[in-house]
């Protein structure tokens, strides 16, 4: 059986917001439920004696280390260059998503896209091109390990931020040229926190795989320059 | 350039998972230590610019990895440790108990997710896993493999159990079995017409063991062996080694 992809996809987001945001529906629909109940309840009970104004026996909420907004994700979008061997350099996109470990460490995940240009070959030939026009599109994700040097940054005497260079190293997968390649990822960037949740990144990239698009096997370098906005939740 | 639609699919998952962390309490506690230190970052390279004292009282409205932002009556706000929070009393006069990531937590862990690199039948392979933890002793986790080789492209899913015999000890191995699928692609430059894309099914058995290494981090070593169900005569047997790191909430 075959489903519409677009479909399918479109039903899971929907699902999955009514899921998520069930909770905050069902609070607001029972705190005014019963704080109804409760007040009719006490009208009912209260006939023979007057209503009490205050009621005394308030329940303490109690709070616990788990209620507390824990900001270990950090959640991106970024934008840049890539340059693709033999292929020129494009512009490319994506999105990546960071669990932070501990305040050295944090693994993330990154999915982005980009279009591969033409070889000069093709250019000064004007022969037949290398790829088809679909087989020019490059996506490449890959999970790293990243390691953080915290620091500040101290733009005059007062103004002063939080921020820290970091140092990736990760593997992944890239598919280009109707193939699908083993890649190792290596780069270091600069993280500005502009506020505890909000952030701006600078990333410099090397994805390495073996490629044989041009006809003999060889490891291709494909550098990324991206400057990436992140937030944290 | 023509955006991919899992790229949105990834945005708007995203979108729906920050609704629900975006529910917060503020925590108040007293200060039962000496002092309590407040720095300016989440992390222990950061200057103290602030101490508070015994007997007052701060308010916890944020945690970054073991770090806490707190704010005092006075309007001073900084980072303190876990460590600190952790011998602060609460309102009712009990002390609060702070997760450090210790051994401790990792036996009550509830979830778990492991990134691996290794080798399947000698080729390069990258895997990624999330486990739930039922009881102790039973795991239950989805796998997913990418093998990427010279001749082709292999992709496998799993859903197995894993046996944790002695879940106390530090150092401990498991017992795996499970089963999934196999997608095998071979490389364009060897097939012209490109998409021959085999399924398989397979079971698979396995074994690893595990160390509690640092505050939230466990490493893995594993061997799995797998029988591919093939539409052949034959089934296929593969092997795969691999080493990886897992984190744990």
């Amino acid at each position: 059986m075959k489903f519409n992809r677009n479909v399918v996809l479109s039903t899971a987001v929907v699902l999955s917001i009514g899921l998520f945001n069930a909770h905050v529906f069902a609070q607001g629909s029972s705190v005014k439920g019963s704080s109804v109940k409760s007040a009719a309840r006490s009208m009912q009970a209260n006939t023979d004696q007057p209503p009490a104004l205050i009621d005394p026996n308030i329940q303490r909420r109690e709070i616990n280390e788990s209620d507390i907004d824990t900001e270990d994700l950090e959640i991106g979008i970024f934008g840049g260059f890539i340059a693709i061997e033999d292929f020129e350099s494009s512009a490319v996109v994506g999105v990546s998503l960071a669990y932070h470990i501990n305040e050295n460490l944090f693994l993330e995940a990154r999915y982005a896209q980009a279009t591969a240009g033409q070889t000069s070959f093709e250019k000064l030939s004007g022969g037949a091109p290398f790829l088809t026009e679909e087989e020019r599109d490059y996506t490449y994700y890959n999970l790293s390990l990243g390691y953080n040097i915290n620091g500040e940054t101290f733009f005059t005497d007062n103004v002063v931020f939080n921020s820290d260079i970091y140092f990736t190293l990760g593997a992944g997968s890239t598919k280009f040229g109707g193939d699908e390649r083993f890649t190792i990822s290596a780069g270091a960037g600069y993280r500005l926190l502009l506020t505890d949740f909000w952030a701006l990144k600078v990333d410099v990239r090397d994805h390495v795989f073996s490629s044989d698009i041009i006809g003999v096997e060889k490891d291709v370098h494909n550098i990324a320059i991206t400057l990436s906005t992140t937030f944290f939740f | 350039m023509k955006l991919n639609p899992h790229f949105l699919f990834v945005v708007i998952m995203a979108s729906a998972f920050y609704s629900i962390a975006a529910k917060a309490d503020d925590l108040i506690v007293s200060i039962v230590e000496p002092y309590v230190d407040f720095r300016t970052g989440p992390a222990s390279e950061y200057p103290i610019f602030h101490v508070a004292e015994q007997g007052e009282t701060i308010t916890i409205f944020k945690k970054k990895t073991g770090w806490y932002k707190a704010i005092t009556y006075t309007g001073q706000e900084g980072w303190i440790s876990a460590e600190q929070l952790g011998k602060t009393i609460k309102p009712s006069g009990e002390l609060l108990y702070v997760p450090t990531g210790s051994f401790e937590d990792y036996t009550n862990r509830t979830f778990e997710f492991s990134a691996f690199g290794g080798i399947l039948e000698s080729v390069t392979a990258m895997s990624v896993a999330a486990a739930w933890n039922v009881t102790g002793n039973l795991v239950a986790e989805a796998t997913y493999t990418q093998a990427l080789g010279d001749f082709s492209e292999n992709k496998l899913w799993s859903i197995r159990i894993q046996h944790h015999i002695f879940p106390e000890w530090k150092v401990s191995p498991y017992l795996t079995i499970g089963a999934g699928g196999i997608n095998t692609r071979p490389r364009s430059n060897l097939v012209q017409s490109g998409d021959e894309v085999r399924k398989s099914d397979f079971y698979e058995v396995g074994a690893g063991i595990r160390y509690y290494f640092a505050r939230n981090m466990v490493i893995k070593f594993e061997y799995r062996n797998i029988i591919a169900l093939t539409d052949r005569d034959d089934q296929e047997q593969i092997e795969e080694f691999k080493l990886g790191f897992s984190v744990f909430f």
